[in-house]
């Protein structure tokens, strides 16, 4: 195979060497003869002769080498191109359906291969894992590792990992040059970076020593952070920052990778952290001490994965029944295993990438039908070609093998013109996956992706030509009999036509269903009932570090008076601080609680709320409507009574009973064993996701928690609550002006945000629906043109023998209506058989909802007549004199 | 005695054979299949060539170009090592087909 190409590509050189070689031959022969006693002439004409027919040798000679095969493809190619140059129009449709077609594969294929498909960016990204502990018995599919049961891992399981680490998420308040930044700060082990592969661009990572009691406070800056905010200044390391009232220095600036599990502006060794260096002292005492830890273990070398997951669990298995009074794994399932990074990282986008590069192989299929069929109405034009070419002698082999260059020449060109589509879209893309993963800095147009374009092109060329090769026997004598414009209506082709737009009709069908369900879903989400009135308020985040506002007590002198002053601004109608902003992110929290009167003895079947901290005009502020009782006002303060209020859906523990003046406490670590007596109940909230369903929740006062809260500050304004936003800042500046304000944002941004990725993804699969449903639609008017042109001289035959216009018309059109209802049965079958993909995308909607088909079908049928009667109208106006006389 | 036209696919047998005795140029090739079977075997001797063109591209033989015996630049052809087997294998086949073929004719009818 080598020396085959090699000689293709030194066809010449080889050229020159035969020649040359022939030359000494027939010199050494003649000089031969001449010894035996010819005349020089005489013995140069005996050695041609015994040389035999030269230029037949030396053909046979360069087919030997393999070449004739290239020659005949270079022929073919100029003969397809100046076949295709010869007819623009189809030429062109056929490149931008393809284009569009193979585009959206090229876009989609992109994608997954920079998210499901690239090993991590990191070295071994491999045999990275993250550890997963869960109490699935008492439905918590996630629990943070605490720094005991870490430790545990890390002594024990060091025969399955290179290393494990831990990771944590803080926020802190840098100093940067006089003026506070709330920073994203990675708290990681002192290995992270080495476990992971990562080498700083500038300075050292971390060392061992940094993460020892007492050592200097040392940073990292992300290749971001130190971009954006120190404008890449090469002496960053060195520089001193104040941090949590301690200055720290930063080391090194780490390269421009993608951050897992989460983007951070610095990073910093775990002693570092004020809160887990403090923790770490309570882990006697307390197993679950901290357990808000993210682990992370690189697997040795040939242990396979399962081994590293089954280690874990039996680590976990040995914790939980040495501390059974803690982790109850009867009841809680308490376990832990392992999960390889890259999934656990693209989990969620796994499944849409997939249904979408389904979808777009459902939209090549069609573009490649309507390509087909769109070269076998041109071959109509071709058989007298194909013909004479037949009967001066090329093979059936030869003819198809010329069709198929020419499909594979245009599939080739389209695959250019879907790069550059793919090119053009991949940002949208990007946009969109990143809702479902943070892995998405890898997507580009890569050599990867290019060689699939590639592939899918050639495949798609194979594919469309093959079927009007297929169905076009060439029948010599009649088509070199014939005319040109109406030689070969085989019924064979015809067949083939009809085939191919039942298969069009099938898969736009069961596209314009997905599209349908997912727009109607899409609907009814936008509409849900939210239970709060997101119009006219601004939220922002002002969460008071730890330093100035170690707790509560503290936080409330922050709290209270912004409160205070943002009420006496005008235009303002009410101003709340609660702990988490509905639909702003986050998980309902599962903390447990017990009512009076219906003691749980085992822990782990207690019930569970979601506890939110809500100060006094919290509901009126987004407008959450009271069922019963009252809400919090002015007089619940830290003096008095402790109260609380539940939504609707906590009432249900209650069994039937009135809550409202019976008394519950949260219980769990940290939490104070006070009684709280329910005063009101309030209606349910989408606090979690538009789609998801209400938890229960328990509301307490501000002045009463005795949490610490990253407070959420919410003002309903008169006007446009954008246009309060400085008036915002300045106030709370007022009340501390060293207090960074984050996260300022209408909740009505927030909802829309909320609604970001159902709308893509209806958009993008309506987008691909309407496509196909255009592409159809053209080939089902293609073949009806050509058919109509086909049997012109028929109509203009039966309208002289007295058939009337609209009889004609209604012919034309049953005969592309049936083609279009058998492609609606099938697809619709289709439809419901694939739907289900779909459910866990819907809302309130059913994969199989009858509506939606029928819609379908209903714009099926009419479009599909519509596409009929364009060209059938030709048919009607034809002058049956001038038809008759056509021939 | 009329010569004989060479069976098919002889030929790339008698190239290896003579290529197995050393390194020659194509005339030299067509020489010594005519010498060594006493002038009786009719060689094409431009056949010669597209056969081994067939050798070098199936692998069995190699080729560079040298000064040949009268200082002239031709190219050289030799046996590689799969070239070696392959005559190994052709030649047990060789024999074996004459001895069937011999056999057939000794049977009295």
């Amino acid at each position: 195979m080598v020396k085959r190409l090699m000689a293709l590509l030194r066809g010449e050189e080889l050229d020159r060497g035969l020649n040359a070689e022939v030359r000494f031959h027939i010199e050494m022969e003649t000089e031969k003869n001449i010894k035996l006693g010819l005349s020089p002439a005489d013995a140069r004409l005996k050695a041609l002769r015994s040389f035999g027919p030269m230029e037949k040798h030396k053909e046979e000679t360069r087919e030997a080498r393999g070449v004739s095969w290239f020659e005949n493809l270079i022929a073919d190619l100029k003969f397809g191109a100046r076949a295709l140059f010869k007819h623009p129009g189809y030429a062109l449709l056929a490149v931008l359906t393809l284009g569009l077609g193979i585009g959206a594969n090229t876009a989609i294929f992109s994608v997954i291969n920079g998210v499901l498909l690239k090993p991590l960016p990191y070295e071994h990204g491999d045999r990275l894992v993250v550890l997963q502990q869960s109490r699935p018995l008492s439905g918590q599919p996630n629990v943070g590792v605490a720094i005991a049961e870490y430790f545990d891992y890390r002594e024990r399981a060091k025969d399955v990992f290179d290393g494990l680490v831990e990771y944590h998420q803080m926020n802190f308040d840098l100093i940067n040059r006089g003026e506070p930044d709330r920073v994203n700060t990675g708290v990681v082990s002192h290995n992270f970076f080495d476990l992971l592969g990562i080498k700083p661009i500038i300075g050292r990572t971390f060392v061992q020593s940094d993460d020892v009691k007492g050592a200097e406070a040392v940073l990292l800056l992300s290749h971001t952070y130190w971009r954006t905010k120190f404008g890449g200044d090469p002496n960053i390391v060195g520089q001193v920052f104040e941090m949590n009232d301690r200055p720290h220095r930063v080391i090194g600036v780490l390269p421009n990778v993608p951050h897992y599990p989460q983007e951070n502006d610095v990073y910093m060794p775990v002693l570092a952290c004020p809160f887990r260096a403090a923790s770490e002292g309570q882990i006697a005492r307390n197993r679950r001490a901290f357990s808000a830890l993210s682990v992370f273990g690189r697997v040795k070398e040939g242990t396979a994965p399962e081994q590293a997951a089954s280690a874990v669990e039996s680590i976990c298995h040995t914790f939980t029944e040495d501390n059974k009074q803690i982790y109850r794994p009867e009841t809680s399932g308490f376990r832990a295993t392992t999960v390889p990074v890259r999934d656990a990282l693209t989990s969620g986008a796994r499944e849409m990438l997939l249904i979408l590069l389904g979808i777009t192989g459902l939209i090549l299929l069609i573009a490649c039908a309507n390509v087909a069929n769109l070269t076998l109405a041109r071959m109509l034009g071709r058989d007298r070609e194909l013909a004479m070419r037949a009967a001066l002698g090329a093979g059936r082999g030869r003819l198809i093998r010329q069709l198929l260059t020419e499909s594979t020449l245009l599939a080739v060109v389209g695959g250019a013109i879907g790069v550059a589509f793919a090119a053009l879209t991949i940002g949208m893309l990007t946009t969109f996956v990143g809702r479902f993963t943070s892995r998405t800095g890898e997507i580009d147009l890569d050599p990867m992706v290019l060689v699939f374009t590639l592939g899918i092109s050639v495949f798609t060329g194979l594919l469309f030509g093959t079927l009007p090769a297929l169905g076009s026997r060439v029948d010599l004598v009649s088509a070199l009999k014939q005319g040109g414009g109406q030689a070969g209506s085989g019924a064979g082709r015809k067949r083939m036509q009809g085939a191919l737009i039942v298969a069009q009709v099938a898969v736009s069908v069961m596209l314009l269903v997905g599209a349908g369900l997912l727009l109607a879903s899409f609907y009814r989400l936008q509409r849900v009932e939210t239970g709060y009135r997101s119009e006219g308020v601004l939220s922002a985040q002002i969460f008071g570090n730890f330093s100035r506002y170690p707790n509560i007590t503290e936080l409330k002198k922050l709290y209270l008076p912004v409160i205070d002053r943002l009420q006496a601004q005008p235009g303002v109608n009410a101003v709340a601080i609660t702990n988490a902003v509905p639909l702003g992110g986050g998980a309902p929290g599962t903390t447990r609680f017990e009512i009076e009167g219906r003691a749980v003895d085992d822990p782990e079947r207690r019930p569970t709320t979601d506890v939110r901290v809500a100060s006094p005009q919290y509901f009126a502020a987004i407008g959450v409507p009271v069922v019963a009782g009252r809400v919090f006002n002015d007089l619940d303060n830290e003096e008095s009574q402790r109260v609380v209020v539940i939504n609707k859906s906590m009432t249900k523990y209650w069994e039937g009973t009135d809550p409202i003046g019976s008394k519950i406490r949260p219980v769990g670590q940290g939490i104070p064993e006070d009684w709280y007596t329910v005063v009101g109940i309030v209606g349910d909230v989408r606090q979690f996701g538009l789609a998801r369903e209400t938890v229960a929740q328990l509301y307490l006062p501000l002045r009463q928690s005795p949490f610490g809260l990253a407070g959420q500050v919410l003002v309903r304004t008169a006007g446009d609550p954008t246009s309060f936003a400085n008036l915002l800042r300045t106030t709370i500046y007022s009340v501390d002006p060293n207090q960074p304000v984050e996260n300022v944002r209408t909740l009505d941004d927030l909802r829309s945000e909320a609604l970001a990725a159902p709308r893509l993804t209806a958009t993008l699969l309506g987008i691909f629906a309407a496509l196909a449903l255009l592409v159809t639609l053209a080939g089902i008017g293609g073949v009806i043109a050509t058919s109509v042109q086909q049997r012109t001289k028929e109509f203009g035959l039966r309208m002289a023998l007295g058939a009337r216009r609209d009889g004609v018309l209604m012919m034309v059109v049953r005969q592309g209506l049936t083609l279009v209802v058998i492609g609606l049965v099938i697809g619709v079958i289709g439809a419901l058989a694939a739907g289900r993909v779909l459910s866990s995308y819907l809302y309130q909607t059913a994969p199989r909802d009858p509506i939606i088909f029928i819609a379908v079908a209903a714009v099926f049928v009419v479009a599909g007549v519509v596409a009929c009667l364009i060209p059938a109208r030709r048919a009607t106006t034809v002058d049956p004199l001038i038809a008759l006389r056509a021939e | 005695m009329a010569k004989l036209d060479l069976l098919q696919g002889t030929l790339d047998l008698l190239i290896l054979k003579t290529l197995a005795l050393g390194a020659q140029h194509g005339w030299g090739i067509s020489q010594r299949i005519q010498q060594i079977s006493e002038n009786v075997l009719r060689v094409n001797q431009g056949s010669l060539y597209p056969a081994l063109q067939r050798l070098d591209t199936a692998g069995y033989i190699d080729s560079e170009w040298g000064a040949s015996e009268n200082n002239r630049q031709a190219r050289f052809y030799r046996l590689t090592k799969k070239g070696e087997r392959q005559l190994k294998e052709e030649t047990a086949q060789w024999e074996r087909m004459t001895v069937a073929v011999q056999r057939i004719l000794e049977t009295e009818a």
